[in-house]
């Protein structure tokens, strides 16, 4: 090789182990110097030798299915038979105790509760209860750990999904996903590390904003930011080559442009227009493996018949269940998707059927295909709101339909597969699901937890930003949830 | 401060022993002390562990941690060692642990004495002595003696200058943001004489460009975008003031002035227009409309945002951290930072943006040329507001004697004219009612009625479902004027439903209703929801448990300015929720009219609803507070007995009604208004600040939580720095004032080093925005000091000191690195080389406009939208939200430099983003450079810059003095890097362009394919298979590593 370019390489690997600069053009250049990348050696690569895992992980991947809008975890999996007795009665004041209130129901002259209008039954070893609206998922409990006890302090949407995605709940810090980037590294060198997928509801009556900020990567480097895949259109932005040009040509005209570059390189001696050579080469491999991941036509009937028909329809959330476990079968390390329409300020009863029909087969779907795929052990699938929903009705309420504002205090998520305990059911809450009586669990620590299992002390696990060693669990206490760990 | 460049220290060969040295309090010890010991140890009185302090001299001594002189008694030194974990400093828990040589260092400093100093940066800047350099013929102006001073003692020489077309591009991309004009390069290239190089400086700053590119990096630092950011995150109208910014570089304003306009303009005594428009400054925060946020939340954030904005541009102080506790390690308390708010926290603004364009305070910015009209109407207006008191005035006599003799319905009668249905609903029994439909009777089946206690002695209907239907009445179209309105008791939790609709189903809800929103009476008006509709509502309940009489008006204009909510006949504020109906189509449906409920979705219920009419017409305020009946308790007083606030509201209907004259006169005064409302319609507005009325305060907040509030605060600045000078005014103003006393030591070493970073990619300082502890040290520390007093004596001159920074030595060199300097200073902080980066997001996009000659070079105006790929915005935006489509604009706004494109903070411009634009919530004072594969795909395939390369191919087919390849190539050459290709690089061109022509050839299908991007007129003359290859061939040389760096 080329002596300057030879330096330039040198270089340019250097800074990256002293940067923790993107393992994208780590793992390319891994590529352009003959080297295997990571893949093969099965170490990943260009992490930042700070950010290495403290012990050794029980996950490696991680799909996490964000619930936007707060599911009523009362008509979903916090069963409260007694409310049956309430129906109407107002909310007493010794279970409320003040607690602010959003403003679309603090000017409510009453707080009339409203019992679940679905039926509840317990399954499993584990006796979990669980809402006649998710029959796929009461078939699998014993896989599952939840937790009823989950609490923030955020009670409108803006701040509580900033909350639970980045551990503040004012935007710009790291995304969970992000951490998980910068933390674990790439396992695929062409494919990026954390991938976020918006699913399209079947109902919309009330879907909430998602800003592309949640996934971006706040003061950890811009690759480690989430990169969305996209329903319509080129799944990445500007994949796809202009019409009239064809992958031959394409590669035509990049040798052409690598061989001028590579003469600037010489020329000029920037490491920099190494990394930039190495970084087209890599588009234009993603150019190919992209399209490979996005085509389901290469899966069996039966895969549909995990996760319905649905999977087939692009952006339905079965499908973008379907495509989460492509995604980690192809070593992508963090998968976020989000599915819209939980927000049930009114009419619990017309759109909560809609919304878990939705997911409940997808999510039963996606951990029999994980769990065929010998791939369960080591992904985290985690499924949630950034909130839960209130025991008394906004606005009117009836037997057959009421509405449900924003409860802060607790609600339900769940956890399996990589790292977590199976048929667990962790936490209480009172008669009126209103406050927790038993192991509260804040969203602080459930990252906490969930970087544990990723082989992170969340205390140690920090970049220095604005003088300070920021972490994703931020200031105050947080602690590791032993009990939800297999 | 100092003789040598501190940065020097780093590239010398050998480290010098430490008994040596003469250690530096600020360069050597207290990064050591601020890693490992402040958190605990320093300025946060409320995380201080055992009351010990080491950040002060003083404390340290007093507590016997440091024993200057001796080492070996002072604890600070000899507990870093201990065997014993709990007493050995720093503690485990910490994680931290110090290097052998930091030990020495802390050691070696005791034994020196132990001295401090003060953070660098909070000591007034002085005018440094100029260092000894060894090769003064290189120096030619006073930045290169500094800088030499540092590459002679890292053992290195200066590059050579570079050659005149390379620097002719790195000049133009650093005065303009846009490539360098060919024929300018020409110019210079041939002009012999010794200034030519300035002769071409002084044309490109001359040039509106300038003033854009300087902008666009100051509107980075201003976090400006063109939505609010949260929830709904809908338009807001801006950009007057990133037009200000732009004018105000333009015409070179001093950076003084600058500074006052953009932080307290309108607190200036007389302030203009102009000045009250740059507060915008203070406005580009991102805020809220979300249901249920709670205002006072929203309103520290605000202030918060703002403080910690001005904080970080003007004086790189990461205040931050003090809105949660002391800081850590700068001496900024919570206590200074709160009073620091106080600056910006005494604002009319409220936390609820509304979701619309203009939240208030606005002013109104009249286009150019409109001013003068504008004047006028004004004039006329104040006349016909004049002329109507007069005749308000007497027909008051007129009145007096009406009144003496008016009973009760003398004013309940409102015309039935355009009445297409009305009812009673009071039958009191029985599942039928009488309805009057287009002026005839009839009895409608009502589906479970329920009567309940009416508004008089009788019963009325409650609505609770669907009560009603009528297949024949109120088809109404957009363009048509109608009413709605009746009397409702509302229960006592906020229902939502519709009192009357006639609306179809989803998806499209085509049609009207009159809608109760949580409490709140309005109406809908649908072609398509949510893209071609219109929704309003009063913005209070009705009271819940009591009678309200309501009326909705729509004028017959589909705007949300059209509509108008009457409770009791009293006009009432409302929200828009929708207003984007108006040209979109019909709103008139086959479904019936359902009271009650819409065809399909939830009805209203538990509503008594009584004296329910639909007007073809909107009825005129009188006529609303008639069918009130508001004023029938006043009349049914005998007239001695009528308050004055009762015969006020009397005469007021008396007016609308009975007086012809006082009416006449009220629509002319309207039309007066119609037309300055049309004429402001085609200027624009400006979000500007306005103070409230006392003194700025501010409370502290414990931990930083809204609802926990400690002391209330007076503004103030922070104790560290300078005092507010005497005369100042304790507010924005005297802020403003005080950043630019001469003893204050951040506002101009701050300001030139960003200034520095634009032009060499690092600031000499390279934490732009952190100049406390925590930042990094300087790299050429007297250059800083030196520039920050230059900057202050040449009366604060942008264009002088970039002219100062383009025409030194040091930019000027060649950016080529010898593999020694490319080892030992690979960033290049040493500047033994030129600067060398890749362009930001805007000039890349402008770069391939520019080049292809397809950029539109207007100045300012409303933000565009060019391509962007589907889905964008609609992936991430709530229904509702007006940025949810984007719809790109046809011609000239394609084509506009890039940031003018409409930045929308949820999702910001694609390809920008992709490229390290920030996405403009918070201030950014520096910009990510990365270097990525998706970054290769937008340069490679976005149809903007696909279409730029084939724009630019025609161009160079079409230059008749290019007669062959190699000439061709050259043009293409000239039009991106500002030069020729050399003999080896045109070699490999002509082969790809062999086997382009090859393909192409073959397959003429594909060729027209790839020519038809974009929307651009495509040359017929041009054989396509030429056009496509050549297309290809501009694709790739705008993507070289060459054209993506400056």
């Amino acid at each position: 090789m080329d002596p300057i370019t030879e330096a330039g390489l040198n270089l340019t690997r250097r800074r990256f182990f002293a940067q923790g600069a993107h393992p994208l053009g780590w793992a390319a250049l891994g590529a352009l110097t003959g080297k295997a990348a990571m893949a093969d050696s099965g170490v990943p690569s260009g992490v930042a030798e700070d950010a290495r895992p403290h012990f050794a992980p029980k996950c490696k991947n991680i799909i996490y299915l964000h619930m936007v809008g707060g599911p009523p975890q009362m008509d979903l999996y916090d069963h409260k038979p007694k409310m049956r007795d309430w129906f109407d009665k107002d909310l007493p004041d010794s279970i409320r105790r003040g607690q602010r209130l959003t403003t679309m129901t603090s000017g409510q002259k009453r707080f009339p509760i409203a019992p679940s209008k679905f039926k509840f039954k317990q399954h499993g070893q584990s006796g979990m209860w669980v809402s006649e609206l998710l029959p796929y998922t009461a078939s699998m409990v014993d896989d599952m750990c939840f937790i009823r006890s989950l609490n923030t302090e955020a009670i409108n949407h803006e701040p509580a999904i900033t909350y639970i995605q980045t551990g503040n709940q004012v935007t710009g810090r790291p995304c969970l996903g992000s951490w998980v980037s910068y933390g674990l590294g790439s396992l695929n060198r062409n494919l990026p590390t954390f991938v976020v997928m918006v699913a399209k509801p079947t109902n919309t009556e009330q879907v909430q904003a998602i800003s592309a900020r949640l996934w971006q990567s706040g003061y950890l480097p811009g690759e480690h930011a989430g990169v969305s895949f996209r329903a319509s259109g080129d799944p990445i932005l500007y994949l796809n080559n202009p019409p009239g040009v064809d992958a031959a040509t394409r590669r035509a005209s990049l040798d052409g442009l690598r061989k001028l570059n590579e003469l600037t390189a010489r020329e000029i001696g920037d490491p920099e227009t190494v990394t930039r050579i190495s970084q087209f080469e890599m588009a234009y491999r993603m150019q190919a493996s992209v399209p490979e991941l996005t085509d389901l036509a290469t899966e069996p009937e039966s895969t549909f018949r995990l996760y319905g028909e649905a999977a087939r329809k692009p952006a339905s959330f079965a499908n973008t269940a379907l495509l989460a476990r492509r995604l980690v079968e192809r070593g992508v390390r963090f998968v976020q998707v989000y599915h819209n329409n939980w927000d049930t300020h009114a009419n619990v009863s017309g759109r909560l059927p809609d919304q878990c029909r939705d997911v409940d087969q997808a999510c039963w779907g996606l951990i029999q295909d994980l769990k065929r795929k010998g791939l369960f052990e080591s992904t985290m699938v985690v499924w949630g709101g950034e909130f839960g929903r209130t025991i008394y009705s906004q606005g009117g309420v009836s037997r057959e339909n009421y509405g449900r504002d924003h409860h802060p205090r607790c609600f339900t998520l769940w956890m399996a597969g990589g790292g977590i305990r199976p048929g667990t059911v962790h936490g209480e809450t009172d008669d009126f699901s209103y406050n927790i009586t038993k192991d509260p669990v804040h969203i602080r620590d459930l990252h906490a937890t969930m970087l544990q299992c990723l082989g992170y002390d969340h205390r140690r696990f920090t970049v220095r930003h604005l003088g300070l060693d920021q972490r994703l669990t931020g200031v105050e206490e947080a602690r590791v949830v032993k009990e939800l760990l297999a | 401060m100092r003789s040598l460049p501190a940065i020097a220290a780093l590239f010398t060969a050998a480290i010098p022993a430490l008994a040596e040295t003469r250690l530096e309090y600020n360069r050597d010890i207290r990064p050591i002390l601020a890693e490992n010991c402040f958190a605990c140890h320093g300025p946060d009185s409320a995380a201080r562990k055992a009351d010990l302090r080491l950040d002060r001299r003083e404390d340290a001594i007093a507590a016997g941690a440091i024993v200057p002189g001796k080492p070996a008694e002072s604890p600070l030194v000899e507990r870093l060692d201990l065997e014993d974990p709990v007493k050995r400093m720093p503690p485990e828990r910490s994680h931290k642990r110090l290097k052998p040589r930091q030990k020495e260092m802390l050691k070696a400093w005791v034994a020196q004495g132990a001295g401090y100093q003060p953070h660098w940066s909070f000591i007034t800047p002085k005018r440094p002595p100029f260092p000894m350099v060894k090769n003064a013929g290189w120096v030619r102006n006073p930045i290169d003696r500094f800088i030499l001073a540092g590459i002679e003692s890292a053992g290195f020489e200066p590059a050579a200058e570079a050659d005149r077309r390379s620097l002719a591009r790195r000049a133009a991309l650093d005065a303009t943001g846009l490539p360098a004009d060919p024929a300018l390069v020409d110019e210079f290239v041939a002009d012999k004489a010794p200034d030519a190089y300035e002769k071409y400086l002084d044309k490109l700053f001359a040039s509106p460009a300038w003033g854009e590119h300087r902008a666009r990096h100051w509107l980075d630092a201003a976090r400006y975008a063109d939505t609010h950011g949260i929830h709904f995150d809908n338009f807001r109208e801006m950009w007057s003031y990133r037009d200000w910014v732009i004018s105000a570089f333009n015409r070179n304003m001093p950076f003084d002035q600058f500074t006052i306009e953009q932080l307290a303009g309108d607190l200036l005594p007389v302030a203009t227009l102009d000045q009250r428009v740059a507060t915008g400054f203070n406005r580009c925060n991102i805020t809220t409309n979300e249901g249920g946020a709670i205002s006072e939340e929203y309103l520290v954030l605000y202030t918060r945002d703002r403080t910690e904005t001005a904080s970080q541009v003007f004086m790189g102080l990461t205040a931050g951290c003090a809105v949660c506790h002391d800081h850590k390690f700068d001496p900024l308390s919570m206590r200074d930072f709160y009073a620091m708010a106080a600056f910006f926290n005494n604002t009319t603004q409220s936390a609820m943006d509304g979701n619309i364009p203009n939240t208030p305070p606005v002013i109104p910015v009249p286009a150019r040329g409109d001013e003068a009209r504008i004047a006028k109407l004004q004039e006329s207006i104040t006349l016909a507001r004049k002329a109507l008191d007069e005749r308000r005035d007497l027909a008051r006599k007129e009145f007096e004697a009406w009144q003496a003799k008016a009973a009760p319905r003398s004013t309940g009668s409102v015309s039935a004219d355009g009445l297409v249905l009305s009812a009673s609903l009071t039958e009191g029994a029985g599942a039928k009612a009488k309805f009057l439909v287009l002026g005839k009777e009839r009895q409608v089946e009502l589906a479970n009625p329920s009567w309940v206690p009416g508004r008089d002695t009788g019963k009325a209907l409650r609505l609770n479902g669907s009560a009603a239907v009528i297949p024949d009445a109120g088809d109404f179209d957009a363009s048509q004027a109608f009413t709605l309105s009746a009397w409702l008791k509302p229960p006592v939790n906020a229902v939502s439903g519709p009192v009357v609709a006639r609306m179809e189903g989803p998806p499209g809800h085509r049609g009207w209703d009159f809608w109760i929103q949580e409490g709140r009476a309005g109406m809908h008006l649908i072609h398509r929801w949510p893209d071609a509709g219109l929704k309003v509502f009063a913005s209070s309940q009705l009271q819940p448990n009591a009678w309200t009489h309501v009326t909705v008006t729509h004028d017959g204009t589909g705007k949300a300015s059209g509509v108008k909510v009457y409770y009791n006949g009293k006009e009432q504020p409302v929200r828009v929720e929708n207003d984007r109906l108006a040209g979109a189509g019909t709103t008139k449906t086959p479904v019936p009219l359902r009271l009650g409920a819409r065809e399909v979705g939830e009805p209203l219920r538990n509503m008594p609803i009584e004296d329910l009419r639909i007007y073809a017409r909107a009825l005129a305020p009188h006529e609303a507070e008639s069918l009130a009946n508001s004023l029938e308790q006043i009349l049914a007083k005998p007239a001695d007995k009528r308050g004055a606030a009762e015969k006020d509201q009397l005469f007021a209907w008396y007016l609308g009604d009975r007086d012809k004259e006082y009416q006449k006169g009220k629509e002319a005064l309207a039309s007066l208004e119609k037309e300055e409302i049309s004429l402001r319609g085609k200027g624009t507005i400006a979000h500007v600040m306005q103070e409230k009325p006392g003194e700025a305060m501010a409370f502290i907040l414990e931990r930083g939580e809204y609802d926990r509030r400690k002391d209330a605060v007076k503004a103030a600045t922070p104790k560290a720095l300078p005092p507010l000078p005497k005369d100042a005014p304790s507010n924005r103003l005297g802020f403003a004032k005080w950043l630019l006393t001469g003893e204050h030591p951040l506002t101009t070493r701050v300001t030139v080093n960003r200034f520095w970073q634009e032009v060499f990619g690092n600031g000499i300082v390279r934490t732009a925005g952190d100049f406390g502890v925590t930042g990094e040290q300087p790299s050429h520390p007297d250059l800083l000091d030196w520039l920050a007093v230059e900057f202050r004596e040449q009366q604060w001159d942008v264009k002088k000191l970039f002219k100062l920074m383009l025409t030194s030595a040091t930019y000027r060199q060649s950016a080529m690195a010898t593999p020694d300097k490319a080892r030992r200073d690979p960033d290049n902080r040493l500047l033994a080389r030129g600067p060398r980066f890749r362009l930001d997001a805007e000039m890349i996009r402008d770069q391939a406009l520019a080049s292809s000659g397809l950029l539109v070079p207007k100045v300012g105006g409303p933000s565009v939208k060019p391509y962007q790929p589907e889905g964008v915005w609609e992936a991430v935006a709530m229904i509702g939200s007006n940025t949810r489509d984007y719809r790109a604009d046809k011609g000239e706004s394609l084509y506009r430099r890039s940031m003018y494109t409409f930045w929308k903070r949820s999702a910001p411009p694609a390809s920008m983003e992709i490229l390290n634009a920030p996405n403009r919530e918070t201030c950014t004072m520096r910009r990510e450079r990365t270097n990525t594969p998706l970054q290769a795909l937008v340069t490679l395939n976005d149809p903007q810059l696909v279409e730029a390369a084939r724009v630019l191919a025609s161009r160079v087919l079409a230059d008749k003095s290019a007669r062959d390849d190699t000439a061709r190539l050259n043009v293409l050459g000239r039009r991106v890097l500002s030069r020729d290709f050399r003999p080896a690089e045109a070699a490999i061109l002509a082969e790809s362009l062999a086997g382009l022509r090859r393909h192409y050839g073959q397959v003429p299908a594909e060729a027209q394919k790839l020519v038809a991007v974009g929307e651009a007129p495509v040359d017929a003359a041009l054989d396509k298979v030429e056009l496509a290859s050549f297309t290809m061939m501009a694709n790739l040389v705008l993507n070289l590593d060459e054209a993506l760096n400056k």
